[in-house]
């Protein structure tokens, strides 16, 4: 029972951060437009954010137990705030941001590194946790990590499917926002339950 | 990263279909080009005097723009004679913005029939405004200048006002969401001059026609649609003002009354009023309003409209 709700909280955080780009792009299309480098940035940004998020969840899954705790709970803390200032403000900050820059290039890389960067780095740091957690159950390491980027993967094509096909024709997206914040609150919260009970033991 | 390649074997295809067609030597100037560009695919096709510009998409080519080099004034197009529709609610224009450059198809006859006017165009994907210039003879001059950009960044910054502001924004067959919105529409009321009309080629063809039209109606008072005969392009005319009326008739001034002598041959204007069609009150009834925060776009353009009338 506790595999299964890991799997489904691996796939639910994979289906959070990639159907995220989409709703990040329609955030941006209507003051960037929809051109190539706008596209160009927001894909360079998640990559970067999966890289970082990745480093420092492979450094807080090191850590003694206290610290570790620390470092999951500041994880969740920075993404569920960082996905609320997104649905709160997102829109505003953008027009802000479109006024204050007169290139294009500028303005893109202040918005996708101040409104998208931080969620998908905080929400990345827990892949290697996972891995972690399932190390600690007694799968080999790298059995471990290709089982959950692969259940990860297959929850960003989760996510990018479901967003562009079932929710984004139905949903304004600033609706859809909240329902990422609401997603990611609960399931994080079963994540960091799961990794406490898993440390403990 | 941007390219283009001849299509393997389509000139000589094209010699070997259109040469039999043309007078001997005729063929030698006949090519098909395809250029897969940074938004676009795109296929130049040149038979006789005759140059198309095509867009692939779904499966099929879109025809976009064409021009006939031996008189480029003519509309080949048929959409682009509904486009001058426009006279009949701001008949001196001085100052015209379009989104989407095409081909240029509308631009030579506008800009042979007021000489002095404004046509500033805003086209996204550079390599068509090449494309523009080189297979299809068209060179932008300080009163038909060429922007790129995206149409809508353009409208934001660009505070200069227009007396018609057309969109004709395509990708592919495919109208990007954010030239779809009410916001958008909103900014380019706001780029109006006084008596400005806002002008927007729709698809009549697909569920995303009827939100449209609900999106143009839900920003500009006034709206009147002409339905280009057979093609499934309906054009949107849209003013800021509710006086006077323009959505009758009666009270425009007549084809006559504004020909210029370059129309001459060229352009119908009556047949250009007789196009007019009455807003499809019934079939709006369920479709949404387009914002930037909902605009399926691609979703509603994939559903096929009930509107028998505007199917092509």
């Amino acid at each position: 029972m506790t595999l299964f709700a890991f799997y489904v909280v691996v796939i639910t955080l994979g289906i959070l951060s990639m159907g995220f780009q989409l709703l990040a792009s329609r955030l941006l299309n209507p003051h960037f437009g929809s051109s190539i480098i706008v596209w160009a940035w927001l894909i360079s940004t998640f990559l970067a954010a999966f890289s970082l998020g990745s480093i420092v969840g492979g450094w807080i899954s090191n850590l003694a137990p206290e610290p570790r705790r620390r470092g999951q709970l500041a994880g969740v803390v920075l993404a569920v705030a960082a996905l609320a200032l997104v649905a709160l403000f997102g829109r505003d900050l953008l027009g802000r941001i479109e006024v204050a820059f007169d290139d294009v290039s500028t303005a893109l890389l202040v918005s996708c590194v101040g409104i998208f960067f931080l969620p998908v780095t905080a929400l990345s740091t827990f892949g290697p946790q996972c891995v972690q957690f399932l190390a600690s159950r007694g799968t080999p390491p790298g059995k471990a990590s290709g089982v959950v980027y692969g259940v990860s993967t297959l929850g960003n094509i989760v996510g990018v499917m479901l967003t562009a096909f079932a929710l984004i024709p139905h949903f304004r997206v600033s609706t859809l926002l909240y329902l990422w914040l609401g997603v990611a609150v609960v399931s994080l919260a079963a994540l960091l339950r799961l990794l406490r009970v898993s440390s403990a033991t | 990263m941007r390219w283009a390649r001849v299509t393997q074997g389509a000139a000589l295809g094209v010699a070997l279909v259109v040469g039999g067609l043309r007078p001997a030597g005729a063929a030698e100037t006949n090519f098909v080009e395809q250029f897969d560009t940074i938004y676009n695919s795109l296929t130049v096709e040149r038979r006789g005097d005759l140059v198309e510009l095509r867009a692939r998409a779904r499966g099929s080519e879109a025809l976009e723009s064409a021009v006939d080099l031996s008189d480029p004034l003519r509309l080949v197009i048929p959409y682009t004679r509904s486009l001058y529709g426009a006279l009949f609610f701001q008949p001196q224009p001085k100052r015209v913005m379009m989104i989407g450059l095409g081909g240029a198809g509308f631009h030579r006859l506008f800009s042979a029939a007021y000489p002095d006017a404004l046509l500033q165009t805003v086209e996204l994907d550079p390599k068509v405004l090449e494309l523009c210039e080189t297979r299809m003879q068209f060179k932008p001059t300080a009163n038909t200048p060429v922007a790129v950009q995206d149409g809508r960044m353009f409208v934001k910054r660009d505070r200069r006002e227009w007396d018609w502001l057309i969109l004709d924004a395509f990708r592919g067959g495919f109208v990007p969401p954010h030239l779809k919105t009410e916001e958008f529409y909103r900014e380019c009321a706001a780029r109006l001059s006084e008596r400005g009309v806002f002008v927007s080629n729709l698809h009549a063809t697909t569920e995303l026609f009827y939100s449209d039209v609900k999106t143009i109606q839900a920003v500009f008072p006034q709206v009147v649609l002409f339905n280009t005969d057979g093609r499934g392009n309906v054009i949107a005319f849209a003013v800021k003002y509710r006086t006077p009326v323009i959505t009758d008739p009666a009270k425009w001034p007549g084809a006559a009354a504004l020909m210029v002598p370059a129309f001459q041959g060229r352009l119908d204007l009556a047949a250009v009023r007789k196009e007019r069609i009455e807003i499809p009150v019934a079939q709006m009834g369920r479709a949404k309003v387009l914002s930037d925060d909902f605009a399926p776009v691609e979703f509603l353009d994939t559903l096929k409209s009930n509107n028998a009338d505007g199917k092509k």
